[in-house]
């Protein structure tokens, strides 16, 4: 009986210690020096943390980490928001320190995320400004991408040039194209926004993209109908999970033409997915959204200090040039602080004025009607 | 007598208490949510959630549920599972049942063969053998190519379809089946099989009169849990299936997480556990019906 009485303290006490141990590094006094990071993207933007990034950064600054949370095609953005606004509310831990996805721009919008200036991280001094507008200073443009139009050119000679050029070559090569379910990745959402665009005003299109307007998602109902009647054209009537099974699909050449996330299809050339003969380009009237990604950071993150430091290393010219290395990104901060062959990679590339897309509640809403209108 | 009893009830009071408090309170919760009660345990949810309905009398609102029902999305969706489900558990059936009687009555080497054969996709991830079969029958994959060498240019792609969610599902559900059926028929004993013959009883007309009968309890288990597994399964037809109309599986998670709607998410789960509660229904009657014969209960 003694014996178990003195085994019973001893756990209480060992347990005891390793919750104080969790307190010092997770206290809200901002000594911690694990950043919690949280992902939702495709598994290029893991690889790029959990391969390149991360490594680095443990050995640049000895004695920090970062932990990585991920979401695949960030399907739990839309719970990790809210249950970031509860957190934020009533002063609680959200779970993590810093996001790298769709979430942080309206995040950052609604006043849940820390302010950022060149107090708190320096390098932010060879960032755009202009990019630091669309999130109110409150997070950090640390690569950009866009959506754009893949097309295998030994099948097609001349790539449409609008969007109307692209409707009409659909319907003109039944079973060549395809694009990923809005839910399941953001290419495919942008092929959608781009045709629901080309029917509304510009007006009713910025109140999309910075709030929630359920009353103006009748104006859809044209675009979504193009969408519809699109349907016959589309590969085996399938559009398939995440915005890679659709560069899968390219690669094998079963279907010709469709839109991608710039930097995945440049990655995947590189890893020789997609051969030689698919090339990029852009549409006009309108384009396919894209932006920067952006990381933020709660206003109550519990481990701060840690989170800013990451903030600001990421920025240095070393880490960008590592980004557009892995990822084929676009670099956040001014290309004149890039190495003179990052200089030359992206000259005369339309990187800046990106055409934001929809907030994420009009996103939620949007991937619900396209469910009920379109495929089937 | 009485202490006995009290004994009994202890004993079984902490594993009734983790139920309660891991299961059945959810449940409660999320039945009370979907009648648009969403104060109290519900308030964080519903903080969350677009297109919501807020309860207007005492006990609730049904609208959650009219909205749900109405939706053509969600009845093709039910119709769908419901085929996927039916036809699922028809075929297992059918090939668990042919495997297990080829064992039992040949129990050659050939056989044993057979039937271990059966059981190998137990081994295999579920993620794995989606991707398998949806590359097998994709529209460049071995069947079409083997047909296509046959001279069938237009062989059918089941990839993408609910013919590949319904293989797959058979796949995913028969070393379940093959494993109860074989052991139920093994507990046959051979005496009452060599008594039909000795009888007169041709082979066919011994296996309807003996072994189908003794072999029932089996076999609505294994009808009950293919059928409840296939009506909540979510990865096969996430994978395999259309886009739409698919399975309520990938459907509910859609609702919950894309759509963020998880009122309307909660009232499909509603359905589903109405469907499955129904099929648990049979497999405990089928239970108590042979605990009865062997004199387990009075």
């Amino acid at each position: 009986m003694k014996f178990l009485v003195a085994g019973v303290a001893s756990t209480v006490a060992l347990a005891a210690a390793g919750c104080g141990g969790e307190n010092t590094s997770a206290g809200s006094s901002g000594e911690g020096k694990t950043v919690r990071l949280y992902i939702g993207g495709d598994v290029n933007v893991r690889g790029l943390w959990e391969k390149t990034l991360i490594p680095a950064f443990r050995e640049a600054h000895p004695g920090y980490d970062v932990r990585v949370t991920f979401s695949e095609h960030g399907v739990n953005d839309t719970t990790t928001l809210a249950k970031l606004g509860a957190a934020v509310k009533a002063d609680q831990d959200a779970g993590f320190d810093l996001a790298d996805s769709g979430l942080v721009r309206q995040a950052a919008t609604s006043g849940l995320l820390a302010k950022v200036d060149t107090t708190s991280v320096p390098n932010l001094a060879n960032v755009d400004e202009s990019a630091l507008e669309p999130v109110d200073h409150a997070a950090v443009p640390y690569r950009g991408s866009s959506v754009v139009l893949a097309y295998n050119s030994s099948k097609v000679k001349e790539p449409p040039q609008t969007l109307d050029e692209l409707l009409a070559w659909i319907k003109a090569n039944p079973g060549k194209f395809t694009y990923n379910s809005p839910s399941t990745g953001g290419s495919g959402q942008s092929f959608v926004t781009t045709v629901l665009d080309k029917f509304l005003s510009e007006e009713d299109r910025q109140k999309m993209v910075e709030g929630y307007v359920p009353e103006l998602e009748s104006l859809w109902d044209e675009g979504f109908a193009v969408l519809k009647e699109l349907h016959p054209a589309i590969y085996q009537g399938v559009y398939p999970n995440g915005n890679q099974d659709v560069l899968n699909l390219l690669g094998k050449g079963e279907i010709w033409m469709a839109p991608v996330w710039s930097d995945m299809a440049l990655s995947s050339m590189e890893s020789g997915l997609l051969g030689p003969e698919i090339k990029l380009t852009q549409i006009r009237n309108p384009s396919f959204t894209g932006g920067a990604a952006y990381l933020g950071m709660p206003k109550n993150a519990r481990n701060k200090e840690a989170a800013l430091k990451l903030l600001n290393w990421v920025l240095e010219p070393e880490q960008q040039q590592k980004i557009v290395e892995v990822l084929a990104g676009y670099p956040a901060i001014n290309l004149e602080k890039m190495p003179a062959e990052v200089q030359e990679k992206f000259a005369g590339l339309e990187t800046q004025n990106l055409r934001l897309t929809y907030s994420q509640k009009m996103i939620s809403d949007l991937n619900n009607l396209w469910q009920q209108k379109v495929p089937g | 007598m009485r202490s006995q009893r009290i004994r009994g009830l202890l004993m079984v009071a902490p594993p009734v208490l983790v139920v309660a408090l891991f299961v059945g309170f959810p449940v409660l919760t999320a039945a009370m949510y979907t009648l648009g009660h969403t104060g109290g345990p519900n308030s964080v949810v519903a903080s969350i959630g677009q297109r919501q309905h807020f309860a207007d009398h005492w006990w609730g609102t049904t609208d959650a549920y009219a909205e749900v029902f109405a939706s053509q999305q969600f009845q093709r969706s039910v119709v769908a599972t419901v085929i996927v489900t039916v036809v699922s558990v028809a075929v297992t059936l059918t090939l668990a049942w042919a495997i297990a009687l080829y064992v039992r009555l040949s129990g050659s080497r050939v056989a044993k063969v057979f039937s271990a054969l059966a059981v190998v996709p137990l081994f295999i991830p579920v993620v794995i053998a989606s991707y398998a079969i949806l590359t097998f029958y994709a529209s460049d994959g071995f069947v079409r190519t083997v047909a296509a060498l046959l001279g069938w240019e237009s062989a059918p792609t089941f990839s993408y379809t609910m013919v590949a969610v319904t293989i797959a599902q058979v796949w995913v559900n028969l070393p379940f089946g093959v494993l109860m059926m074989t052991s139920g028929l093994a507990a046959v004993p051979d005496v009452l099989i060599d008594a039909a013959r000795d009888a007169g009883a041709s082979l066919p007309r011994a296996v309807v009169s003996v072994l189908v009968p003794l072999n029932l309890v089996p076999t609505v288990i294994v009808a009950s849990f293919t059928g409840i597994a296939v009506l909540g399964s979510f990865t096969v037809p996430y994978l395999t299936g259309p886009s739409a109309p698919n399975m309520l599986g990938p459907l509910m998670t859609n609702t919950f997480g894309a759509f963020n709607q998880p009122q309307q998410a909660q009232v499909m789960a509603m359905v589903v556990f109405a469907i499955a509660a129904g099929i648990g229904a049979v497999y405990v009657w089928a239970n108590f019906r042979s605990a009865k014969r062997s004199g387990a209960v009075l």
